[in-house]
């Protein structure tokens, strides 16, 4: 199965957020939007509604405060903006506000990775790892844009929060043709079948993933690309069923800590449930605060690109063929 | 892995279900008198005194005391609340966000008629218990979220007028922040906010104790000049002697319309540890435990507080130790 480039007109991932909330403000009139002056993509639910709009300007503790108190008066607050800043500014919003009450807000927002040439300040590279600590929280990634607006409307009717993590947006391309795969929070995606090893993956790098296995096919090799979007809570029981199918090998690569991300959460699962794996490599953003480049270059750079996803996969397969 | 989500959210000994806590709804006409309100605060610095002297753990009695005569206006004469109907949508809505005075909010809301103060002393910092160090809404419906954190409140209690704004609801919003918990930036944040939002229907309280935990105002952190500081933010300021029941109720009669466009914030000068001599003004007694004995002369110190109160006819008389302080 081939990586979809061309569906249609390229969409951003950040546009589809704007879309879908003015969308989805029509059917919930009691859905909020939130930003901490990250509203650019955010202004088609601005200009429909402007009542339930909230720029707060740089400050991004009051604005998750604010969706919380929103939230406890029966509302359904969304809040936008970059997540470096919204999963550490706002921590402990997020976690005492947010989560301990148990509340339906939405953090949704952008720069989830080694992705926009920001620098580490604007780098969100352990926000999986931190999110997936707090109690109650739903955590995905998400790299299809098309995706953004199913996972938005699905989350409408959960009664507590959830993050959802995008890279850029921008160059972000459509993984999935509508109605292609039965898309639901806490199911993975097998984005592609195969039977030799299996690639776990998330957000941006589904796409690097699927590329690898297409390489790899050239070879004769037969590898299984898993979307597994919701890091929390995460699909056990398709963890199990890869590792009975793809003779226990697994590769995970992720655009986000090596240690931390969604390679520990398949680390837990394989303990907890005692699986018998014969090989596992993670691949990942090493222990290191990392300068500029573009997202490609960088990815290269820390060992998590195509190449070395490619080499990952080869390497465990002949290290247990 | 079954631990994903999952939080134990039973209702916990000691919170009574909504609608069976017993007392009166009171309603504008049968709001007490300044002496019967004066009466009321006596009677919840008493109980505050009884709890720190039957629970074990500390209790933080210095912010407490200060903030009692707070906590009985409200909650006696100027919140719109049923203890019967905690859902109602019209009810004010309280946000405790100096969130270590929870005790004192427990008893006072339960002489209020929303909880029995039995279940607080009887189940205080005991397992699974409704009443801990801070208010818990998941374990206490009967408050309306749960702070402790500092800093915390505030931004909620803006998000709640905002709501109440858009519904065209008219019922106010009600914070009470202390003033060393104003060192927090979200709380300037929420300030900001509130005053771009033109929310009129949001009222802080702070509760100007001038001491932090460790150290007294201007020591380690200049406040000064603090009322300004509000007002720099576009706040609606009034200054009150935060133990002067009169005072109280005078800026309470006075809240600007819940739609108005500018929040407003009273400061209340008060005197941490108000009441029991040894308490006053006293960096020790930020939070402590009473022994029977201490008990005894705290409450016999309350006892005396009342009479020269009453006798001298004015609550200000610990304004040498406010001086000593200043700076």
């Amino acid at each position: 199965m081939p990586v979809t480039f061309t569906f249609g007109e390229m969409l951003s991932a950040r546009s589809v957020i704007g879309t879908t909330l003015a969308e989805l403000g029509e059917t919930h009139e009691n859905l909020w939007v939130l930003t901490p002056d990250i509203g650019a993509t955010l202004v088609e639910f601005r200009d429909k509604y402007p009542d339930r709009f909230l720029d707060v300007g740089l400050a991004e503790q009051v604005c998750v405060g604010i969706a919380a108190g929103l939230a406890y008066d029966g509302n359904i607050p969304v809040v936008s903006g970059m997540l470096p800043f919204l999963s550490m500014r706002a921590l402990e919003q997020v976690r005492t506000d947010i989560c301990y009450p148990n509340l339906p807000v939405k953090i949704i927002g952008t720069h989830g990775g080694l992705v926009g040439n920001g620098g580490s300040t604007h780098y969100a590279v352990e926000d999986l790892a931190l999110m997936c600590a707090l109690t109650n929280m739903t955590v995905t990634s998400i790299g299809d844009p098309l995706m953004v607006g199913e996972i938005l409307r699905q989350s409408m009717s959960m009664p507590g929060p959830i993050y959802i993590r995008l890279a850029v947006g921008k160059a972000d391309v459509v993984l999935y043709e509508p109605g292609e795969h039965d898309i639901r929070i806490g199911k993975g995606i097998v984005a592609r079948e195969g039977t030799d090893a299996t690639i776990f993956t998330h957000g941006t790098v589904v796409a690097q993933a699927l590329q690898a296995a297409e390489a790899l096919a050239a070879d004769g090799r037969s590898v299984r690309v898993v979307d597994m979007f919701t890091l929390k809570p995460i699909d056990e029981e398709l963890i199990v069923r890869c590792a009975e199918e793809t003779g226990g090998r697994f590769v995970v690569v992720e655009d986000h800590l090596a240690y931390g991300g969604l390679a520990s959460r398949i680390a837990d699962v394989v303990v907890d449930r005692n699986l018998h794996l014969t090989a596992f490599e993670r691949l990942g953003i090493p222990q290191v605060y990392a300068g500029f480049g573009g997202d490609e270059e960088l990815r290269n750079k820390y060992g998590y690109g195509l190449d070395a996803t490619v080499a990952a996969v080869r390497h465990v397969i002949a290290a247990t063929g | 892995m079954d631990h994903d989500n999952a939080q134990d959210a039973s209702s916990a000994p000691g919170a009574p279900p909504a609608g069976t806590a017993h007392g009166a709804t009171a309603t504008a006409e049968q709001r007490p008198s300044v002496a019967e309100l004066e009466d009321l605060a006596f009677e919840l610095r008493t109980k505050l005194l009884q709890l720190c002297g039957t629970y074990e753990g500390a209790v933080h009695i210095g912010g407490d005391l200060s903030s009692a005569d707070i906590f009985t206006a409200l909650f006696h004469y100027g919140l719109h609340v049923d203890p019967t109907d905690i859902a109602n949508p019209e009810r004010d809505r309280f946000l405790l966000s100096k969130g270590h005075a929870a005790v004192c909010m427990y008893i006072a809301m339960s002489m209020r008629g929303f909880f029995s103060y039995e279940g607080i002393v009887d189940t205080y910092g005991q397992l699974d218990s409704a009443y801990g160090m801070h208010p818990c809404k998941v374990q206490l419906p009967g408050v309306e979220a749960s702070t402790g954190s500092l800093g915390h409140g505030l931004p909620i209690a803006v998000g709640m007028a905002l709501s109440a704004r858009h519904r065209g609801e008219t019922h106010r919003v009600v914070c009470l922040l202390g003033d060393g918990e104003t060192g927090e930036g979200s709380v300037w944040e929420a300030a900001m906010a509130a005053r771009s939002n033109e929310l009129g229907n949001l009222v802080a309280f702070v509760d100007r104790n001038r001491q932090l935990m460790t150290s007294f105002e201007g020591e380690r952190v200049v406040f000064e000049p603090y009322p300004d500081k509000w007002r720099a933010f576009g706040w609606n300021v009034i200054e009150v002697n935060g133990h002067d029941m009169g005072e109280l109720v005078g800026a309470i009669d006075e809240f600007p319309s819940p739609t108005s466009n500018r929040p407003t914030v009273i400061i209340c000068d008060t005197v941490k540890g108000k009441g029991v001599d040894f308490m006053e003004a006293n960096l020790a007694w930020h939070a402590g435990s009473l022994s029977p004995k201490d008990l005894e002369r705290a409450l016999a110190a309350l006892e005396t507080g009342r009479t020269h109160s009453s006798a001298s006819n004015s609550s200000g008389s610990n304004s040498d130790a406010r001086e000593k302080e200043t700076v």
